[in-house]
């Protein structure tokens, strides 16, 4: 009997009408009685119950491989919350509704099935649970609570959605294209906010996205939700091999088993947001076995959405333009795009070019066809002067030529921008507390960014990515001092690149300038120089074919060369280089930023030099660019007013400098959180400015609570701890608390010691403060050993002619004329002199101490004339309070 | 029965055959065990034969005698294996004349309290063993279902066939084995 002519006639006849069965039987059978009795056998038996073939076989499975029988088990207890009635059953899971008794609140309470198979289930399990716990967004349905039932079953109860699946709310409201965007918008922002949590849902799919019936957007079951960085190697063979995910949301390389990542999401995104235009799939696989779904998925290339829609009759086809359509084909081209590598490359740049389509602006994502530029913001560009209704018309060629150097320019900024943002939004992740406070900071930060690390290390597939995440870890790493994790993750960028086979010299250049930065952070200098000159010889060939972006990272290295020059003290080369980095800088200034930074640079460098009133002009530029961009209450505004503080306190104008250190704190305590340690290193200029003001005890508690929050965040052994040190030591000098001066500054001597190597010159900075407080109490002989010590330190660390040593010949000079070692101190001081007035103003105070010491010298060994020539010199120089 | 009379074997040439054979018996063998642990450690606990094929996976999938299958052929070595443990469990609480009538309750009121029947399995095993001479490929169907724990759209997965098919193939062989049994009876 043939088995599929059986099939198919029990197909035919099972779900008709009793009545009709009869006919269909006989009809189906032809005569042949044999097959008409099985049929009917068959037909009938469809109905008969068959408990052990119908229920889940959990039920009696574990019944017989169970030895001994056992006692049911009891109502299980979930402290304030009563189960109601099973919502819904998952891979491990099990959801039921939930009421909390004592507010009669509905929940969602989710418990691991099985929970004894093994301590990994149970980690899976947790895993939902912790990423829920992450997640704190409007978007996303949130945790409330977990527990372990006395059985040992894991538990935890959320958020109980009542919606509609995203489309099924669209259709029953008959939503508009602007308002399914809206929805979409808000759908992406969840996915996203996980995203920065390192936490990829991998199944986003309609029915895991509910509207309530006020139109809020809720993003439920991260059950299959993967923590980056976390090995579940076996697991995730287990998900993605048996096919945990939907199909039709599923991306090319989760139907091949590989590695997922953000770029997973952003596909599903791009499936979801074409359903949601075109109101259906973008392929159709209902019909397909899961072999040719599979196959659908990575070849076929769906049609584009436009036309979809309009195939479909769906709303959105009438209501946008040919134009319109066009952005959108785009869209979805690139979220949905077969090579993971292609797609947008986060969330947010795909929520970026959803905001720029319902601005009217061009797509980021949009190919680079000068035509569709050009009209795109000639049309902006026009319908701003229509609502402005000012704008004379321009004639077509200069519009057109106008509009190409915008878009060229805009090109620029974007990409720029786009990489600021990234770097941004993870500095912000890393810097800015959640809600949870305490002194677990220095563990979020380190846990983040070893996180982000694990993150790079997935990106195999896309050495490109890898490179910028390893790059902009770097970043992070340097700008944390931990210069060493730093320079690993830089070369990894380098490597990575590399490995991208990717000849992109200028990404290389720019890598290798991020290198060169970092090793003048290290002191590295020759390092330093090695890879900026590369990135330099690299750049060059690019600049003379008059390439824009080329330009622009040649004024960079300019930049960052000239902050090598500073750090070395070398300060007129760098006011040199740093002009030429700004003169080189692009006239159509892409970004305002970076030349506002040189400037900045160069503003440090006048500092240094002691040109006090050019640098403050210069500040109170970059002043006006940052606050133009970025509003008054950004971080970054709070840098340049550190800067304005510093070039006031310089001056002597401590009342000045206090009030702009104010400013910045208090933009600091806004933005970082009070205990952050961006504010304490801000505090501990406040405590030097009221320590000058001679307010020793408001000093005192500033600086304490700077040192605080700078052990709790770094550890006790960080550079930036030193420098609070520093500043306690000096305040305990002038308040000529010695012992407590000297035990600050061997404190500090001993943290620069483990944090930067014995023969980094901040070891010698504390030393030579020590030696201070030994002049300080006139033990001359004690304070000489330490500063002939300081000098060897200085000249072996920065050179002879750095002004470091300059200053410590002086001060070494001082502790000799105070034994009245009069010819000795005074050549001493002449040396450290003729070092320091090289580079430094005039009028700066170690000069005129020097000047001061030389003619008190010089008067002792009889040199009367000599000696009043500096004399004449100091009077010329000082201060006319 | 031995894993010999099971059907839907994809290969025949000997090379395959034997490291199929080999591939059964260590699921098999890591079935067997994981159960045993599980009953060990926690008598009270519930055992569903879809968790212990994962979990046999997760143990399985880094090991060398399964690193070059899929997850798909896994799956199917591990129904069968999987039939064959509870089969032989079948076998000994039958030996064993202990009761049929032990409940096992979950936390869902609806699906409780299934009774045991390690006759009506065994009745099951028979009658399955039949079918797949008729429709072998109905039959690794069932087994997949039934004893692996696989869902719908793993079984289609694993037998690329589309889910309405293996919805459609399931009702069929489903009163095909209902008739038997009642025949049985």
């Amino acid at each position: 009997m043939s088995w599929a002519r059986l099939q198919a006639a029990f197909d035919a006849i099972i779900d008709a009408p009793e009545h009709q069965r009869d006919a269909l039987v006989q009809d189906a059978s032809h005569g042949d009685a044999d097959f008409e009795r099985e049929l009917r056998e068959l037909l009938a038996a469809d109905a008969v119950k068959l408990p052990l073939l119908d229920r889940s076989n959990a039920e009696w499975a574990s019944a017989l491989l169970a030895d001994a029988p056992r006692p049911a088990d009891e109502r299980p207890e979930f402290g304030p919350y009563r189960l109601l009635r099973l919502l819904g059953e998952g891979g491990m899971g099990v959801v039921y509704l939930g009421e909390r008794v004592d507010v009669q609140r509905m929940v969602a309470v989710k418990l691991l099935r099985d929970a004894w198979l093994s301590p990994a289930r149970r980690a899976r399990f947790t895993t939902e649970q912790r990423a829920l716990a992450q997640l704190d967004h409007p978007n996303i349905a949130r945790l409330f609570d977990a527990g372990t039932l006395a059985n040992g079953t894991p538990w935890f109860v959320m958020e109980y959605v009542e919606g509609l699946p995203l489309h099924r709310y669209c259709e029953a409201n008959q939503c508009t294209v602007t308002q399914r965007l809206q929805l979409f918008r808000a759908v992406c922002s969840a996915v996203q906010h996980a995203h920065d949590q390192a936490i990829i849902h991998r199944d986003l799919k309609p029915s895991n996205i509910l509207v309530t019936t006020d139109g809020t957007v809720k993003l439920l079951d991260f059950g299959i939700a993967k923590q980056l960085g976390q090995e579940h190697r076996d697991s995730e063979r287990t998900h993605t091999g048996l096919r945990m995910m939907t199909p039709a949301y599923a991306a090319p390389e989760q139907v091949r088993g590989e590695r997922v990542g953000v770029f997973t999401d952003v596909y599903a995104l791009g499936v979801v947001m074409y359903e949601l235009l075109a109101e259906r799939l973008p392929l159709d696989l209902s019909s397909r076995t899961p072999g040719q779904a599979d196959a659908m998925i990575l070849d076929i290339e769906p049609e584009p959405v436009s036309r979809a829609a309009r195939a479909q009759g769906a709303g959105s086809a009438a209501a946008l333009r040919r134009s319109e359509w066009n952005d959108l084909d785009v869209l979805c081209k690139m979220a949905m795009h077969k090579d993971p590598a292609r797609r947008y490359r986060s969330v947010d740049a795909l929520l970026r070019d959803v905001d720029h389509f319902r601005a009217g602006e061009p797509l980021d994502a949009h190919p680079d066809a000068l035509s569709y530029r050009v009209s795109r913001f000639v049309r902006r560009r026009w319908r701003e002067a229509a609502l402005v209704a000012a704008l004379v018309l321009l004639s077509v060629g200069a519009a057109t030529s106008y509009t190409v150097r915008l878009g060229r320019a805009r090109d620029a900024a974007v990409r720029e921008a786009e990489r600021r943002t990234r770097l941004q939004r993870f500095m912000l992740a890393l810097f800015t507390g959640g809600d949870e406070a305490g002194p677990a900071d220095s563990l979020r930060v380190v846990t983040l960014v070893d996180r982000g690390v694990q993150e790079a290390r997935l990106l195999d597939g896309d050495p490109a990515g890898q490179a910028d995440l390893y790059a902009t870890l770097g970043s992070v790493y340097q700008k944390l001092g931990r210069f060493e994790r730093a320079d690993a993750m830089m070369q990894a960028a380098l490597l990575a690149h590399a490995n991208a086979g990717n000849r992109d010299s200028l990404t290389r250049a720019a890598l290798l300038l991020n290198l060169g930065d970092l090793r003048i952070d290290q002191a590295a200098y020759l390092g330093a120089d090695s890879a900026l000159t590369q990135a330099d010889a690299l750049v060059v060939p690019r600049v003379s074919a008059r390439d824009a972006n080329a330009v622009l990272l040649q004024s960079r290295i300019l930049g960052t060369v000239g902050r090598r020059q500073e750090e070395q003290g070398l300060y007129d080369s760098a006011t040199v280089t740093l002009q030429q980095a700004v003169a080189r800088y692009p006239a159509s200034d892409p970004d305002p930023l970076v030349r506002a930074s040189l400037l900045g640079e160069l503003a440090n460098v006048h500092f240094y030099a002691g040109r006090y009133a050019e640098s403050d002009s210069l500040n109170r530029l970059v002043l006006a660019v940052q606050v133009a961009r970025s509003g008054e209450r950004h971080p970054a505004v709070a840098e340049v007013y550190i800067n304005l503080g510093a070039t006031e306190f310089e001056r002597g104008r401590f009342v000045e400098a206090e009030r702009w250190y104010r400013k910045a704190i208090d933009i600091d305590s806004t933005f970082y959180g009070g205990a952050h340690f961006r504010t304490a290193a801000h505090l501990a200029m406040l405590g030097r400015a009221l320590v000058s003001q001679e307010r020793y005890d408001e000093a005192t508690s500033v600086l304490q609570r700077a040192l605080g929050i700078q052990q709790a965040t770094f550890g006790s052994a960080h550079p930036r701890v030193a420098s609070v040190l520093n500043e306690l030591g000096n305040v305990a000098l002038k308040h000529k608390a010695f012992d407590s001066a000297d035990a600050y500054f061997t404190r500090m001597a001993t943290v620069y010691r483990e944090a930067n190597g014995d023969a980094h010159f901040t070891v010698a900075v504390a030393l030579s403060n020590r030696a201070t407080v030994f002049n300080e109490q006139q033990q001359y002989v004690r304070a000489e050993g330490i500063y002939r010590d300081v000098v060897r330190r200085f000249t072996e660390a920065q050179g002879a002619e750095h002004m470091n040593t300059g200053i410590a010949r002086i001060k070494l000079g001082r502790s000799l004329i105070r034994q009245k070692r009069w010819a000795a101190g005074a050549a001493e001081s002449e040396a450290g002199y003729t070092i320091v007035a090289r580079q430094a103003e005039p009028g700066v105070s170690f000069l005129q101490a020097a000047r001061k010491d030389i003619a008190e010298a010089l008067l002792a060994l009889g040199r009367a004339t000599e000696s009043a020539t500096w004399t004449k010199a100091w009077e010329s120089h000082a201060a006319p309070k | 029965m031995t894993h010999s009379d099971v059907h839907g074997t994809p290969a025949n040439d000997p090379d395959s055959r034997s490291e199929l054979d080999h591939l059964f018996s260590v699921t098999y063998e890591e079935l067997r065990r994981l159960a045993s642990s599980v009953r060990r450690s926690d008598p009270r606990a519930s055992i569903t034969p879809t968790a212990l094929v994962n979990e046999a996976w997760l143990k399985l999938a880094g090991s060398p005698d399964v690193a070059h299958t899929s997850p798909m052929h896994f799956k199917r070595i591990a129904a069968r294996a999987m039939r064959q443990v509870l089969i032989e469990a079948a076998r000994r609480r039958q030996a064993g004349k202990r009761g049929a009538d032990e409940l096992h309750v979950t936390f869902d009121d609806t699906v409780n309290a299934a009774a045991t029947d390690a006759d009506g399995l065994l009745a099951l095993d028979d009658a399955l063993t039949r079918l797949a001479a008729q429709a072998p490929r109905q039959a690794q169907l069932v087994e997949s279902r039934f004893f692996g724990g696989l869902s719908v759209p793993e079984t289609a997965a694993l037998l690329d066939i589309s889910e309405s098919t293996v919805l459609r193939e399931w009702r069929l062989a489903r009163a095909w084995l209902a008739r038997e049994l009642a025949a049985d009876a």
